[in-house]
């Protein structure tokens, strides 16, 4: 059986965790067709009703109160508890902040294998493995848990689609289980959760990314870039001059004072490549640069480099996409 | 709002040679006399010690001697000593050697070190003494009561660029002490405040300053001895541009290559950064970075005025020392072993002030007289004229220092000099008829021999790629660390001296960048490298450095 963490707080679901029912399901095929349960730590009731009722696995909700709000000491000895009672093969959850908190400390005190932040599954039924990434996603390491199960999984946000989560056609059965929870042994006491403001976009999620540098000249000229960034399904980002000027958010910056990517496809347009920017890309895929200067430093690391008006050639490059 | 608020006897604000001196010195003579313990500070607006430091740097170890006798021993790193020094005079293709070097620029017995490397080893031993050092909070504004400096407050965390809070805001902290010693460094911008304030400089002559360059690279090791020490004069520079280049060579062909310009040229689209890459490129300096990395790069400005520059360096509950107060050997290019004296006078100073209760401006004032029975004032009394001399040119300059040399600098008159900035002439008076002048102000990059410079990405590179070298880090969300009256620069500064600011700054920190047809300053305060040379020598004293958020800035590991 899949044991699945779901993540919530303040009486809502966090969204990763459809994603993690995607993965879920997509390791449970691959393992011959395991059940899912669905573990709500804290027992709240519309997340638990929301996930019964897109019948993917039956759901219980862990009951104390002392998992309200959440503290990673109460997780872990919740958990630790219903692991003994429910024996599951595999523990998967999102790796989000909270997962990073309690899930270390949660595989440490059964003393069984945890494998973090996997992007893809790998492996055979017998055998499944998992894909991580190391060293700043230059390498994909494949990871095989060893010993005795449960294996304890964090899957990495947006590495599975939430919309590909497979519903049945009936909701599924909702129980509620005490468990114990010894107050005196919560080490912390929480304060109000604090966010800061959220990026809108994450640039470092997107696969394809089309960049727009001093190049585009002015304002005016950003929709063809635009047309570009549509025709291949790229997000549209930035150097910084460009956004400095306002013409783009900051969020859509790239480079050492903005956000590092490491996309499959990167097309700079009118970049020139300052050391900057470069360091904020040079890990993406594939690079393709069209800039009038034959001379810009982006040239040494563009895998495809185009000496021209990017005026003359992005349009070309759209019509060839839309044909 | 609620302000923490930390009492100590000592407060030292800036922990680099002087600074760090003065805390050690402060816990040497606490242990001499014993009695009731006086507490110290060290604030650093730098994340880690040391990482805001920059100098060329060949230390003159004396006053390390006394202050760590034992310096060896307890690792001092001193990269080596010096074996070899070398000035040259350089034309546009040749270096002519001087027959024989300069006494003030002789180097026997001294170190070639990296001052940040000092630096933090400094602070180490401070720590093991006991002492706080608090890295990563910048003195952001004196406290004062009544005619009195009582400590200093700390910059607030978690402002946004509005002036708004963050989630993440913290207010400073008030940090109150019985003598606050200032030091800032150069252009420090507390000690700025206190000599407006106070008037400190009155009667003494205008502070001169100088930009210093550098970049840290690594060579083959068989292309230049370890301890070589060069020096140039001349090219790039014309006869009316005071400064020079140097060369020194560590072990492991880790090689320091900087260039030293006065703050007091007349040539509005001079670039200190175009002279330096000039000089990288100049065959006598090329042949030995060719094939080499270039790993670091900084820049910092260096007081230069010297002994009658020097302001009143005290005031009721305040000490001034180091690079802050001008105590620099412009003649010897050296200043850190002045920065460590002037930190332990004013250490022994404080003390004593401490001690006795007494920590009005008379209380203090026995540090002018410390000064005065001291090597600080051997060293520099001799030379006081000399930098002002050089206000007349090149060879008047060398003429005066050889003169000055053979007298022992006995010189009836005070040569007095003018703030460097006022030298610089406006685009019409430099470059003459008006037609060229308006071309010029047109143009930014302008036909002018100083202003611009291919650079060929090996042995020369542009600012911006030269700032990534730095190191340097803002958050980009915060106010504005460099205070500008920008109605100037459109409407006074571009037509009469064509943008300065453009060039003086060595990190591309200013920009103009034309809207609808309107040049607009741009300022990329995220690339600043805490130089101060904007500060210092833009012509219209429109621009004013505070520090950023606390621990923000360069890190200039190994420089």
């Amino acid at each position: 059986m899949i044991l699945l963490i779901a993540e919530h707080g303040r009486g809502e679901l966090n969204r990763a965790t459809w994603e993690t029912v995607a993965a879920a399901q997509l390791l449970a095929k691959r393992l011959g067709g395991l059940p899912i349960k669905i573990v709500v730590p804290g027992g709240s009731d519309p997340v638990a009703q929301e996930l019964a009722a897109a019948g993917v696995g039956d759901v219980v909700t862990l009951a104390n109160p002392a998992l309200e709000p959440y503290t990673p000491d109460g997780y872990v000895i919740a958990l630790a508890t219903a692991m003994a009672s429910l024996s599951p093969q595999f523990v998967v959850v999102p790796h989000t902040y909270q997962a990073r908190d309690f899930m270390p400390a949660l595989a440490a005190r059964l003393n069984k294998p945890l494998i973090t932040d996997v992007t893809a599954l790998a492996g055979s039924a017998d055998a499944p493995s998992f894909l991580r990434p190391m060293f700043q996603g230059k390498l994909a390491a494949e990871v095989r848990p060893d010993g005795d199960p449960p294996y304890f999984v964090t899957f990495q946000i947006g590495a599975f689609r939430a919309d590909q989560v497979q519903r049945g056609s009936s909701p599924a059965n909702v129980s509620t289980v005490e468990v114990a929870v010894d107050r005196s042994a919560i080490r912390q006491t929480p304060e109000a959760p604090f966010q800061e403001a959220q990026r809108a976009v994450d640039l470092s999620q997107a696969p394809r990314i089309v960049a727009v540098g001093r190049g585009i000249k002015s304002q005016e000229h950003l929709p063809l870039a635009e047309s570009l960034a549509k025709a291949l399904a790229a997000e549209l980002a930035a150097s910084r001059p460009i956004c400095d000027s306002g013409w783009l958010p900051m969020e859509r910056q790239i480079g050492s004072s903005g956000q590092t990517v490491a996309p499959k496809l990167y097309l700079a347009l009118g970049i020139s490549g300052a050391i900057q920017h470069l360091v904020g890309m040079k890990g993406s895929r594939t690079i393709v640069a069209i800039n009038k200067d034959p001379d810009a430093p982006i040239f040494e690391v563009a895998d495809y480099g185009i000496v021209g008006d990017l005026f003359e050639i992005v349009p070309a490059i759209v019509t060839e996409l839309q044909k | 709002m609620q302000r923490e608020t930390l009492d100590v006897d000592v407060l030292i604000v800036g922990g680099g040679p002087a600074g760090l001196s003065a805390a050690l010195r402060l816990a040497q003579l606490q242990k001499q006399h014993g009695g009731a313990q006086v507490s110290i500070a060290v604030l650093e607006k730098a994340r880690d010690a040391g990482a805001h430091e920059l100098s060329g740097a060949v230390l003159d170890p004396s006053t390390l001697a006394e202050l760590i006798p034992d310096f060896r021993q307890r690792g001092a790193p001193l990269a080596t000593e010096v074996h070899s020094d070398r000035v040259y005079f350089l034309t546009t293709k040749h270096s002519l050697p001087f027959p024989i070097i300069p006494p003030p620029l002789r180097n026997h017995g001294n170190y070639i070190i990296s001052l940040n490397a000092f630096v933090r080893w400094l602070a180490a031993q401070a720590e093991s003494e006991g002492i706080d050092i608090f890295t990563g909070f910048a003195g952001q504004d004196l406290l004062i009561e009544g005619d009195r400096v009582v400590g200093v407050r700390t910059g607030d965390r978690g402002i946004d660029k509005r002036g708004d809070q963050k989630p993440t805001f913290e207010p400073g902290v008030d940090i109150r002490a019985k003598v606050t010693v200032l030091c800032d460094g150069v252009r420090g911008n507390l000690t700025k405040e206190l000599l407006r304030r106070y008037q400190l400089g009155r009667g003494r002559e205008p502070e001169q300053f100088a930009i210093g360059i550098k970049e840290l690279w690594e060579v083959p090791r068989d292309r230049i001895e370890s301890g070589t020490v060069m020096h140039s004069m001349g090219y790039p520079l014309r006869h009316d541009e005071f400064g020079g280049g140097f060369l020194y060579a560590m072990p492991e062909g880790r090689l320091s290559v900087g260039f030293v310009v006065g703050l007091d040229y007349k040539d509005p689209l001079f670039d200190p950064h175009v002279a330096f890459n000039r000089f990288k490129r100049h065959p006598l300096v090329a042949r030995l970075l060719d094939g080499g990395q270039m790993v670091r790069y900084g820049a910092k400005a260096l007081p230069e005025g010297g002994w009658n520059t020097v302001p009143q360096p005290y005031t009721a509950g305040a000490l001034i020392a180091g690079d802050a107060g001008g105590f620099l050997n412009s003649m010897r290019l050296k200043g850190i072993h002045l920065a460590m004296r002037t930190g332990m006078l004013a250490a022994e100073t404080a003390f004593e002030a401490v001690r006795s209760n007494d920590t009005s401006a008379a209380g203090l004032a026995s540090y002018t007289d410390k000064l005065d029975r001291s090597a600080v004032k051997t060293e520099l009394y001799p030379v006081r004229n000399v930098h002002q001399a050089f206000g007349y040119g090149l060879f008047a300059g060398l003429t005066f220092a050889g003169l000055n040399l053979l007298t022992g600098g006995r010189w009836p008159k005070r040569l007095n000099g003018v703030a460097g900035y006022e030298r610089m002439q406006t685009l019409r008076s430099y470059y003459g008829d008006a037609t060229s002048a308006d071309i010029l102000a047109s143009n930014p990059a302008s036909p002018s021999q100083s202003a611009s410079f291919p650079v060929d990405r090996r042995l020369t590179f542009d600012k911006l790629t030269n700032v990534h070298y730095s190191g340097t880090a803002h958050d980009e969300n915060q106010p504005p660390h460099l205070l500008v009256h920008t109605e100037v620069c459109e409407s006074i500064c571009g037509p009469e001296y064509g943008h300065p600011c453009t060039r003086f700054c060595p990190a591309n920190v200013y920009e103009i960048v034309h809207e609808a047809g309107r040049p607009r300053l741009q300022i990329n305060a995220s690339n600043c490298v805490h130089c101060k040379t904007c500060d210092i020598m833009d012509p219209y004293a429109v621009i004013t450095w505070v520090p950023p958020e606390g621990g923000q800035g360069p890190q200039y590991n190994g420089m």
